[in-house]
């Protein structure tokens, strides 16, 4: 027979406290694996989904003096002193050392046009790249549609090359809608679709394919600003750009991180949210085990006696009583994280409004273990200390 | 002249309350020699409990000392008392004080838990007392499996596994009807003649028939009236508890 023999027996023998022991490290541990699941799996998906956010690398050319603004990004347009970002450009993004990280590589032209009397401002862009890349442009109206038929994805349309998209606002303010005719520049169009509202400065812009554009602004094979799509799970955005204005030297590379920002800042604020009610969550557990091993102490203070009688050190029932606090916070750590696991994996895809489901995490095993056993052990002190110095004497009622 | 086992020099025992102060001991000297069994009588309140709790090392005294095979036992630090207990006493405590959820066999084996023994030697022990104290077929019942007598023997197997050369009792028939009362008290007996100095606090006079010797605490001091431990000793005069 050991200290772990005793340790077991009792716990054996305090069969329903146990339990109730258990329950309270099983909800403590399990709220905190659950919550960590499902922050784990949501930034996951920020990485994997980093296109619905748009461009997150924005590539201008380097100019001194003043700027247009385009989408709240600096496009050098009317400076003097202007760099140029032209097609020869391109290649060279590919060969920088993380490529793989790199999405959606989209230039554009930005430029004002006439349409018969009233300015706009018309954007160039690869339309199929540019509408992936934001995936929240959803059209209103679409040229060519039999009546009730709902407007198609724009991300896998082709736009004519005479084709127009329209923003809300420009469309509004120019009088066109999907099917229309306008003249930009002096050249014909045909409205091929009208986005719907979003919000942004996009609203108030005409989307043309880019060769069309170029060619209409009078700049052939140039652009006024590439956006990319980047992300790395594990590395800043920052990094990308560094790399890409290494071999970019004519361009000014700048990271945008608001929309991944923005959403890393919900996350965040879902984790600390999180982390502080399982922090309660904890305290309440680690109580709950400081008032049953301290009652089961009081309850067994005349065997507490005993054994100090018969010759058991102090460490020794110390020990008894950490083992008794470790082997049923290991249960509850096991336990904790498969149940932690089990209620991300069902409950996590609606609670965080994932697309995908939730991966469990297996490295989550022995932390999960660890914290329930130095919740237990730590909460255990108090109990283990006040059996190790009770008096044998009075214990067993000498006095 | 034999070797003295336990030496007791004015020893004093007073505990605070809040009605001021009680006198326990007020200056006990006593010698009990090496395989000597000696009998402790007295009334309520006369001490007998805490004389046995400062000899078996678990109450300080107030002042004076306690030698026991020659070591000044409260001289020990705690942990080297507690080592002290399980090499040098057994404890056969009132109403049994065994483990509810242990079986008897894991009772007796207690004592041994922290030995450096290998595992089948404790075993070995333990079921080799079992037996001494007649209990070989009902080692592995709970003690709330067994009768009153066979709890004492079993609280009586495990204050002697380890071979302690001194053995305390407090009171150990007080639960017992008489036959069985007896049959413990031929036990320790053996016990006693096997070598091992036994001393017992007792209020049941015929008990002290089992004992070499038999010493009467009076209001904290050894009573020197041999016509008041006669009396005692024959059981007049006598009121239960101590």
């Amino acid at each position: 027979m050991t200290l772990y023999h005793i340790a077991v027996s009792n716990l054996q023998r305090r069969r329903k406290k146990m339990l109730f022991l258990l329950l309270g490290l099983v909800v403590g541990v399990s709220t905190v694996i659950g919550l960590l699941t499902i922050v784990g799996a949501m930034r996951l998906e920020l990485g994997d989904r980093i296109d619905e956010f748009g461009a997150n690398i924005v590539i201008v050319p380097r100019a001194k003096g003043a700027a247009l603004n385009y989408g709240g990004v600096v496009v050098s347009d009317v400076t003097f002193g202007v760099e140029r970002l032209t097609e020869a450009d391109l290649p060279k993004i590919d060969t920088i050392k993380d490529r793989e990280g790199i999405n959606i590589i989209s230039p554009k032209i930005v430029g004002a046009v006439d349409t018969g009397g009233q300015k706009a401002l018309l954007v160039g862009v690869e339309t199929k790249r540019e509408f992936t890349q934001k995936p929240w442009f959803s059209l209103r109206e679409q040229a060519g549609l039999q009546p009730g038929a709902k407007p198609g994805s724009l991300s896998l349309l082709d736009v004519p090359a005479d084709g127009l998209v329209a923003g809300s606002a420009a469309a509004r303010t120019l009088g066109i809608g999907a099917g229309d005719s306008i003249t930009l520049n002096g050249q014909p169009f045909r409205v091929f679709g009208v986005l719907n509202e979003t919000g942004g400065r996009e609203d108030g812009v005409l989307y043309a394919n880019l060769a069309v554009a170029q060619r209409l602004l009078g700049r052939p094979g140039e652009f006024s600003m590439i956006e990319v799509s980047a992300y790395c799970n594990f590395c800043p955005v920052e990094e990308y750009a560094a790399q890409i204005a290494a071999v970019l030297p004519n361009a000014r590379v700048t990271p945008l991180r608001q929309a991944a920002l923005y959403r890393e800042e919900t996350i965040d604020k879902f984790a600390s949210f999180g982390f502080a009610l399982s922090a309660v969550v904890l305290l309440v557990a680690a109580l709950m085990v400081l008032t049953t091993m301290l009652a089961s102490v009081g309850e067994r203070t005349r065997e507490i006696g005993i054994f100090r009688a018969i010759g058991f050190r102090q460490a020794h029932i110390v020990r008894i009583i950490f083992l008794e606090a470790g082997l049923v916070s290991f249960l509850g750590g096991v336990l904790g994280y498969l149940s932690g696991s089990a209620a991300a994996w069902l409950a996590g895809p609606y609670l965080a409004q994932l697309q995908g489901t939730v991966a469990l995490r297996f490295e989550l095993i022995l932390p999960a273990v660890l914290l329930s056993m130095s919740l237990a052990v730590i909460a255990s002190i108090y109990p283990a200390l006040k059996a190790a110095r009770l008096d044998p004497a009075e214990a067993l009622r000498f006095i | 002249m034999a070797e003295v086992m336990i030496a007791l020099r004015e020893l004093k025992k007073t505990y605070g309350s809040a009605d001021g102060e009680v006198h326990a001991l007020r200056g006990v000297t006593l010698d009990i020699y090496k395989g000597e069994a000696v009998a402790v009588m007295g009334h309520s309140g006369s001490g007998k409990s805490t004389l046995l709790s400062i000899i078996g090392a678990l109450n300080p005294p107030s002042a004076g000392t306690l030698e026991i095979d020659g070591i000044n036992v409260y001289a020990l630090s705690q942990e080297r008392r507690a080592d002290f207990r399980r090499e040098y006493l057994g404890f056969v405590f009132q109403q049994f004080q065994l483990i509810p959820y242990l079986t008897a066999l894991e009772n007796v084996l207690l004592p041994l838990v922290t030995a450096s023994l290998p595992g089948r030697r404790k075993r070995e022990l333990a079921e080799q007392v079992l037996c001494r104290v007649g209990l070989a077929g009902k080692m592995n019942r709970l003690p709330g499996a067994l009768s009153g007598g066979e709890q004492e023997r079993v609280a009586i197997a495990r204050a002697i596994v380890n071979a302690p050369p001194v053995l305390l009792a407090d009171e150990p028939t007080g639960n017992l009807d008489s036959k069985t009362g007896e049959e413990i008290m031929t036990l320790f007996r053996k016990l006693n003649e096997d070598g091992q100095t036994v001393l017992m606090v007792t209020h049941n006079p015929d008990n002290t028939r089992y004992m070499g010797r038999t010493i009467v605490l009076k209001d904290g001091l050894l009573c020197q009236d041999k016509a008041e431990i006669r009396a005692l000793a024959a059981g007049r005069g006598q009121r239960r508890g101590g």
